[in-house]
């Protein structure tokens, strides 16, 4: 139980991440970036690629990866979101699943099919009161629960923190009183940026890295965010460290193989309750 | 540098393939509540947003003091000096009144000591606003909110004010209240633009009222004018 728990606890996490980032630029940009995914896959190649080719240490790749992945998605967004800006969100939906593929493809035309792994030591796993936790379990935690910290921080503390938050409650009032949009909406991707970096690599670090690894996460990270309530950042954490915990937890009760399935009734149950999700509220429409 | 705060020339904008306004001119007078009063979807807030750079223009001339703002940026002309209170939504709800008003200084981009000695000083005009900094803005009560959205405005202490009906759902008390601070505002030297759909409580407060009636200029004249009149409806209704 303890042992599901932890597990759990540390899925969820690196989940959060990704769920943190997409509830980030649906905030501001009212769309929901379907490339999240391959947008962790080609994080976790970049990293790959500094650390394996480049002979970086692992530590220095990710950091280098964290601080140029952002880089890539300001990209990304100049070149496919910037120019349909206005276009509604179902258009920006199928441009970002167009980036998605193009994003997946560029790592299986550069890389290949074949799994890769980042170049580290095994590490025996650490005992404590009978639940087993490896190394990195406990980075990821560290990581992941560090990052969380500093996105609060950024979005409560700071002026752009705070545009940020103006925009995603109320863009009209917003531009209203002379809010630089562009450069809030840039802040965006590269905060966003930062944490699909830092979850591309965790995973890399759970898993081996191929072409496919975002795609695992895509419909759980949607899920967490929806749970949560699209758009509220704190409703995509606790979305998905609840979806991350109830995933664990079912396989005492079902065959792991459907823990999916309750974590997802469980989705159903609140969304009957709460439409708007659990820290959702609502949207203002004219 | 002129004295005419706005001065609108052959005025045409709208939406989509229509055209809400058609040509309209007009000067507002230096330090004065200028009204714009018209029945439902005259154009009215249309019009406002047009001077604020939210709508486009697509013919004719804004100017601000007498500088060409039509083809201005929002941030633009808010940085010359003219500031817009809208007629709903006109705070953000999900944050608190204390980061409204902060945002409000950040987004001039006032810092510090500075920012902190500005808000001061708007808070002192809405006493009922600076009892509550650390609640939701959404959780405020209509008036409160107008107030809030008010003191926003202010924050920049900008030469030309435009308010959107900002009386609006408010009981005549509250209402009362807002004109009063209008009256502040304008005495201190601000130019007031101000659309109002409650007419006899505006008249009090403005010198020169706009009638606007399908986007275009019905009648334009000094307030006490109309105060005589008794047949608002008609002129509303177009047979004036
Ligand atoms: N964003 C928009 N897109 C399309 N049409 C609009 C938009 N905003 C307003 N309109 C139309 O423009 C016309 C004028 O609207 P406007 O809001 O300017 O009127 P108003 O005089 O302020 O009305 P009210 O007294 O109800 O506030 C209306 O027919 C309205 O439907
Ligand atoms: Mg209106």
């Amino acid at each position: 139980m303890a042992q599901l728990l932890v597990n759990g606890l540390v899925t969820g996490l690196i989940v959060a991440l990704p769920a943190l980032a997409l509830s980030l630029t649906f905030g501001i940009l009212r769309f929901p970036n379907f490339a999240i995914g391959a947008m962790l896959t080609a994080a976790a190649y970049l990293a790959w690629v500094l650390n394996f080719y480049g002979g970086v240490p692992l530590v220095a790749a990710a950091l280098f990866t964290v601080v140029l992945f952002p880089l890539v998605a300001l990209a990304c967004d100049a070149a496919v979101f910037r120019p349909l800006r206005d276009r509604g969100p179902i258009t920006l939906l199928v441009a970002s699943m167009g980036l998605s593929f193009v994003l997946e493809n560029l790592c299986r035309l550069m890389f290949g099919n074949e799994a890769r792994n980042f170049d580290m030591a095994l590490t025996r796993p650490y005992r404590v009161m009978g639940v087993r936790i490896n190394f990195e379990q406990i980075l990821t935690a560290g990581v992941s629960i560090g990052a969380m910290v500093l996105v609060y921080v950024i979005l409560i503390h700071s002026p752009l923190g705070r545009a940020m938050r103006a925009m995603s409650d109320n863009p009209t009032l917003a531009a209203a009183r002379g809010i630089e949009a562009t450069r809030v909406v840039s802040l965006t991707w590269l905060l966003a940026g930062a944490l699909t970096a830092a979850a591309g690599i965790l995973i890399g670090l759970d898993r081996a890295i191929d072409p496919q690894l975002g795609w695992n996460y895509i419909i759980v990270c949607f899920a967490a965010a929806v749970v949560g309530g699209l758009g509220s950042p704190v409703g995509a954490v606790v979305g998905a460290i609840g979806l991350g915990v109830i995933g664990e937890l079912a396989t005492l009760v079902v065959d792991p193989n459907y823990r999916a399935g309750v974590a997802f009734a469980a989705i159903a149950l609140v969304l009957l309750f709460r439409p708007n999700g659990l820290f959702g509220r609502l949207e203002i429409r004219k | 540098m002129s004295a005419i705060p706005i001065s609108v020339e052959n005025l045409r904008a709208g939406y989509g393939g229509d055209d809400i306004l058609n040509g309209i001119t007009f000067d507002v007078r230096p330090g004065e509540v200028f009204t714009i009063i018209g029945p439902n979807g005259s154009g009215k807030s249309s019009l406002i947003k047009v001077l604020a750079g939210i709508v486009p223009v697509r013919e004719g001339r804004i100017s601000l003091f007498g500088r060409d703002v039509t083809h201005l940026k929002t941030a633009q002309r808010i940085a010359a000096g003219l500031a817009y209170v809208p007629q709903e939504f006109n705070v953000f709800r999900n944050m608190t009144v204390g980061e409204n008003l902060r945002l409000a200084t950040e987004f001039i981009g006032l810092r510090g000591g500075v920012a902190q000695s500005e808000r001061d000083r708007v808070l002192g005009m809405f006493p009922d606003v600076a009892g509550r900094l650390g609640v939701q803005a959404g959780t405020l009560s209509g008036g409160q909110r107008q107030m809030l959205a008010f003191a926003c405005a202010l924050i920049s202490a900008p030469d030309v004010l435009l308010l959107d009906e900002p009386s609006a759902g408010l009981s005549p008390r509250l209402a009362g209240e807002i004109f009063e601070a209008v009256q502040t505002v304008n005495a201190q030297g601000t130019t007031v633009i101000l659309v109002e759909q409650n007419v006899a409580a505006a008249l009090p407060v403005s010198d020169r009222v706009l009638v606007l009636v399908n986007g275009a200029v019905r009648r334009l004249a000094p307030a006490t004018d109309l105060k005589a009149r008794d047949d608002l409806a008609q002129l509303f209704l177009g047979e004036a």
